[in-house]
């Protein structure tokens, strides 16, 4: 007797193990893409996943709907390790009735999401859905609501990581948009909020899937997603590296590894990656990795707003965000796109206990009507608000150009970094030599017979005696300035010294952040 | 009441406009302010005058026509041309280094965004450029 119950229990699980059928599956394969299942099992540690809500049935009536079979309710949820270190994940199945989301879809979804921020544990979601389930009406729309509501109390608790991996259009974009990191894989993932054809009839505009939403433009354009893989795999691959440098919550430090680098490495080739001339550019990633462990950096959105750079690194095993100006793209400048990122970056790292590393060569921030009409000034407050905001150590090494506003907005003593280092090459000014010799010396230029050789003279004047880090270090507003090659020994020390850190903020219910 | 005398295209009409007691331009939002005193009551449409010209709908612009997978490679921010590193007919790797841009104090490499056949220079050394500005017609 028990026996058959047993059996029973088995075949139920089985038929659930299949989704929406061998038929579906294959051409879920035939379009590159994995199941549900086989995605969380590629992410997760072997043998460690344990699945919930297995048998959750919808409760749908309307048009036929009773008579409808979705196992699974056409999402698998339920937790797992990675790398050893628990994590909650839902995967939409794309083969039960196109993994549209209803009421009972929804509420598997909320209650991993609810179970992660109990017990502190990163969710990752992957998402692959046709949308709403139309037939359930307002009962997916409340569905909706409430995954969103709980990736809002969920921010910054614990980290979410959203995967596409196939359609994600409507209002169903906004859970994924509300998490801190989203994937997407080129060529078979696309979100919008209204797709090709409605674009069509609304604005006669005529874009392909792929333009419009896919994952090159997310991780380029619009800067929506950050990271782009080749295939599912790949991407998969991505996640783990991701969660190797977060915390599994906000209470918890970012884990730290055990170095292979020395930590007194020095870099000659830091001694002479600056140009001799200021006005000629070199790839701060070169930098990065010169400090970086193991010449490791893992960039986060690599093809968006790329005159600033983001991403980790380990100093002495110890994950640390960094933030550098690229001077090849755009001379460096701040411009929207940049400062929406940088600003971005720096609360994820805050609200996850990752020290700030800044690399600073800015020019200033970048002139136009455009940027003004798009409105830098409210875009470039970001960053001095997020700067400013974050109480995680905060160490800011200046380069080179360190011009005007964006020298402040660049994590400076002003905005309360912790420790400023400047390379002998730095100048800290607050504006370029050119343009201030025309406005300090402008009666000595106008006065003179030859005002290109007296121009030329002032300007050589203004760099010698203002564009240099010694005026900022007389003021203490830079701490010391080191030769690029122990630069890497100097900022271990520093996020060392820093490690015990405490700043805290007058009690508010929350700042009125600049949007 | 009061009475009109208005000309239309040539034609004249009496109009007769009768005070019915100021409740009439209440109607109308607070803020819309006229700057001379109203005739009161606007005229009747007349026929004879021609109807303005209804603004065609904007089409959604569409970007120019480039010639069959060419791709120009756009000024990214406004500022001189320095050196231009490549001419018509030369084929380049990605990456590649076509022009020197010097703005915001720095000499901007333009790369390639992909390989392929320089179809054309649009711009000159010592020029001036905008954001957006055509400078490469990559082919």
């Amino acid at each position: 007797m028990t026996n058959s119950k047993i059996e029973q229990l088995r075949q139920a699980k089985e038929q659930i193990k299949l989704g929406g059928g061998a038929k579906r599956i294959e051409k879920q394969h035939a379009s590159g893409k994995k199941t549900a299942r086989e995605r969380i099992l590629s992410l997760l540690d072997e043998g460690s996943f344990v699945e919930m809500d297995a048998f959750v049935k919808h409760r749908c009536t309307n048009f036929g709907m009773e008579n409808k079979e979705a196992p699974g309710e056409g999402v698998v949820t339920g937790y797992g390790t990675v790398d050893g270190r628990l994590v909650y994940v839902f995967a939409q199945d794309f083969t039960v009735i196109g993994g549209s989301l209803g009421e009972m879809h929804a509420a598997k979804i909320c209650k991993a999401q609810e179970m992660a921020m109990k017990v502190g544990a990163p969710i990752i979601g992957i998402n692959d859905s046709g949308g709403a389930r139309i037939q359930e009406g307002v009962d997916a729309l409340s569905g909706y609501g409430n995954i969103f509501y709980n990736n809002t109390i969920a921010s910054g608790v614990v980290p979410q990581i959203s995967v596409i991996m196939g359609p994600c259009a409507g209002g169903a974009v906004y859970s994924p948009a509300l998490t801190d990191f989203i994937f997407m894989v080129n060529q078979t993932s696309n979100m919008f909020i209204t797709g090709p054809a409605v674009i069509k009839t609304v604005t006669g505009e005529e874009v392909s899937k792929e333009e419009l939403g896919g994952a090159m433009t997310h991780n380029k354009v619009s800067g929506v997603a950050h990271f782009i893989s080749n295939n599912e795999d790949e991407c998969i691959e991505d996640i783990k590296r991701l969660l190797s440098f977060l915390p599994s919550n906000n209470l918890e430090d970012a884990p730290i590894y055990q170095s292979e680098d020395t930590m007194n490495r020095l870099s000659e080739r830091l001694n002479d990656i600056i140009p001799a001339n200021a006005n000629k550019p070199y790839n701060m990633k070169e930098v990065i990795t010169e400090i970086a462990d193991n010449q490791d950096f893992y960039e986060v959105q690599p093809y968006f707003a790329q005159n600033i750079i983001t991403g980790f690194i380990r100093l002495n095993g110890q994950p640390i965000g960094v933030i550098g100006n690229q001077p090849k793209i755009l001379a460096g400048c701040l411009d929207i796109n940049a400062s929406d990122k940088a600003a971005r970056f720096i609360r994820t790292c805050n609200a996850f206990n990752i020290p700030l590393l800044s690399l600073v060569d800015v020019p200033g921030f970048l002139p136009g009507v455009s940027q003004e009409y798009g409105g830098i000034i409210r875009h470039g407050a970001k960053m001095l608000y997020a700067y400013s905001e974050a109480t995680v150590p905060k160490v800011t090494v200046i380069l080179r150009k360190a011009y005007g506003g964006a020298y402040i907005a660049m994590c400076s003593r002003h905005l309360k970094a912790d420790v400023v280092l400047a390379w002998p090459t730095a100048e800290i000014a607050v504006m370029g030599p050119e343009g201030a010799a025309n406005i300090i010396f402008k009666n000595d230029i106008q006065g003179s017979n030859d005002p290109l050789a007296t121009r030329s003279e002032k300007i050589t004047e203004y760099r010698d005696t203002v564009a240099n880090p010694y005026v900022a270090a007389s003021r203490g507003y830079v701490d010391d300035v080191i030769e690029p090659m122990i630069t890497r020994q100097r900022l271990i020390s520093a996020f060392d010294m820093l490690a015990t850190k405490r700043e805290s903020r007058p009690a508010k219910k929350h700042g009125n952040m600049p949007l | 009441m009061k009475k009109y005398k208005i000309t239309v295209n040539g034609k004249s009409y009496e109009v007769e406009v009768e005070d019915m007691g100021g409740s009439m331009d209440t109607a109308s939002p607070q803020i819309v302010k006229p700057t001379t005193a109203p005739v009161s009551k606007p005229v009747p449409p007349v026929t004879t005058a021609a109807p303005v010209q209804k603004a065609e709908p904007k089409k959604a612009e569409t970007p120019k026509p480039v010639p069959q997978g060419a791709e120009t490679v756009e000024a990214p921010m406004p500022g001189t041309i320095l050196d231009i590193k490549v001419s018509q007919g030369d084929e380049v790797q990605e990456g590649q280094v076509l022009l020197v841009l010097e703005a915001m104090k720095m000499e901007n490499e333009i790369v390639a965004p992909r390989a392929g056949k320089i179809a054309a220079v649009n711009t000159t050394s010592g020029a001036a450029v905008d954001a957006g500005d055509a400078l490469i017609s990559l082919e």
